[in-house]
C-alpha cells in the first residue's frame, strides 16, 4: 500500500514539474546540431590525424640517406608535436566513435584497429603520392614544409605529383 | 481524445513531444514500477532508487526529442536509469565492488539443475549478494524479462558479452545462494 502511495507521489512530483514548466524539453534542432558536431568532430580529427601522420613521414624522409649519422640533428629538429597531435586526434576520434551505437553492436576493438590503420595508411599513401613534395613547392602549406625541411642538406629528387 | 492505453510507447512519446506534454504522465505510469524495481537492485536502497527514477524521468523528458521512435523506448529509458544509478553509486562509493575475485566452475549448467521458476526465485532471494557487474544483466534477464538484444542496448555491451555475463552470473548466484542458506541455517 505504502509503495503504491510513494509511486503516486513520485508521479505527481514529476508531472507537477512538467506542467509548471520547471522542466522543458530541449528542442529537436539542439540534437541535430549535436549529431552534426559529433560527425564533424570525427571527420575533422581523422583528417587532422592523417595530415599529421603524413607530415611525420615527410619529416622522417626529408633527412635523406645516411640519416643515422645525423641522428642528433634529426632528434633536435624533428617536429614531435606532429605525431603527438596525430595520436591525440586518434584518441579523441575513438572517444567520439564510442558515442555511436555501432560501437557496442560491432567488434569495437576491430573498429579501433581499422581506424588507426586507416589513418596511418592514408598518411603514408599521401606521402607516396607525392602530395608533400607538391605542398613543399606550392600553395599555402609551403612555409610549414620548408620549416620542417631546415637542417637537411639532402636534396631529394623531384617526385611526380600523381593526382 | 486519445485512448492512451492502446497506443505504443513510441506513439505516446510522439504525442507528448508534438501535441500535449501532459501525456508524459502515461509514460511515467507505464514505467514507474518497473524502473523502481530495476533501480532498487542497482542501488540496494528504496529512497535512493526513488531519487534515481525521479531524476531519470526528468532527464528523459528534457531529452525526449533525442529519442528515435524507430527504436525501443523501454531500452532507452532503462539506459537512462542505468546511467543515473551508476552516477549515484560512484558518488557514494559505498556499493560493493563491481567485480569480486570469483572462480567460475567450468562444465556446470545451472539450467540442468534447476527449473526456470527456481532460478527466478533464486534471483529474487540472492540478487543483493551478487556483484553489480553480474547482478544487472541477471535481473534484467530473469526479473524484467528482457532479451539479450535489449540488455545489450541498455548496458551498451555486445550481445555475446551479455550472454557471458548472464551465464557467469548464474554460477555466482548459485554459490552465493548456497552460502546464504548455510548462514541462515
Amino acid at each position: 500500500m505504502s509503495t503504491k502511495k510513494n509511486q503516486s507521489k513520485l508521479a505527481e512530483k514529476i508531472m507537477s514539474q512538467v506542467k509548471s514548466g520547471q522542466i522543458t524539453m530541449k528542442p529537436r534542432w539542439y540534437f541535430v546540431i549535436g549529431s552534426l558536431l559529433l560527425f564533424g568532430g570525427v571527420v575533422a580529427l581523422s583528417v587532422g590525424a592523417v595530415f599529421l601522420v603524413n607530415l611525420t613521414v615527410f619529416s622522417l624522409r626529408s633527412h635523406g640517406p645516411m640519416a643515422s649519422w645525423r641522428l642528433q640533428l634529426m632528434l633536435e629538429s624533428f617536429p614531435w608535436w606532429a605525431p603527438a597531435l596525430a595520436a591525440t586526434g586518434v584518441i579523441l576520434g575513438v572517444n567520439l566513435l564510442k558515442k555511436y551505437d555501432f560501437s557496442y553492436k560491432k567488434n569495437f576493438k576491430l573498429i579501433i584497429i581499422s581506424f588507426v590503420l586507416a589513418v596511418l595508411a592514408t598518411g603514408f599513401m599521401l606521402d607516396k603520392l607525392g602530395l608533400n613534395d607538391y605542398w613543399q613547392r606550392r600553395g599555402r602549406m609551403r612555409q610549414i614544409y620548408q620549416h620542417l625541411d631546415v637542417g637537411s642538406s639532402y636534396v631529394r629528387p623531384r617526385r611526380r605529383f600523381n593526382f | 481524445m486519445f485512448d492512451l492505453s492502446k497506443l505504443s510507447d513510441g506513439e505516446v512519446v510522439e504525442i507528448t513531444r508534438t501535441k500535449d506534454k501532459e501525456v508524459y504522465a502515461e509514460v511515467v505510469r507505464r514505467y514507474q514500477e518497473k524502473l523502481m524495481r530495476y533501480a532498487k537492485y542497482l542501488v540496494n536502497d528504496d529512497a535512493r532508487a526513488a531519487d534515481v527514477v525521479q531524476d531519470a524521468f526528468i532527464k528523459a523528458f528534457v531529452n525526449l526529442n533525442s529519442f528515435d521512435t524507430k527504436r525501443q523506448f523501454s531500452s532507452w529509458i532503462y539506459r537512462i536509469v542505468h546511467n543515473e544509478a551508476i552516477n549515484l553509486i560512484n558518488k557514494y562509493k559505498k556499493e560493493q565492488p563491481l567485480l569480486e575475485d570469483i572462480n567460475f566452475d567450468s562444465g556446470i549448467n545451472i539450467e540442468e539443475e534447476y527449473s526456470k521458476k527456481e532460478i527466478i526465485k533464486m534471483v529474487k532471494d540472492c540478487l543483493e549478494e551478487i556483484p553489480l557487474l553480474y547482478r544487472e544483466p541477471l535481473g534484467l534477464y530473469f526479473l524484467e524479462e528482457k532479451t539479450y538484444v535489449e540488455i545489450s542496448d541498455i548496458l551498451r555491451i555486445p550481445t555475446n558479452t551479455v550472454g557471458t555475463r548472464i551465464s557467469r552470473a548464474k554460477l555466482v548466484m548459485r554459490k552465493k545462494c548456497q552460502l546464504k542458506k548455510i548462514n541462515q541455517n
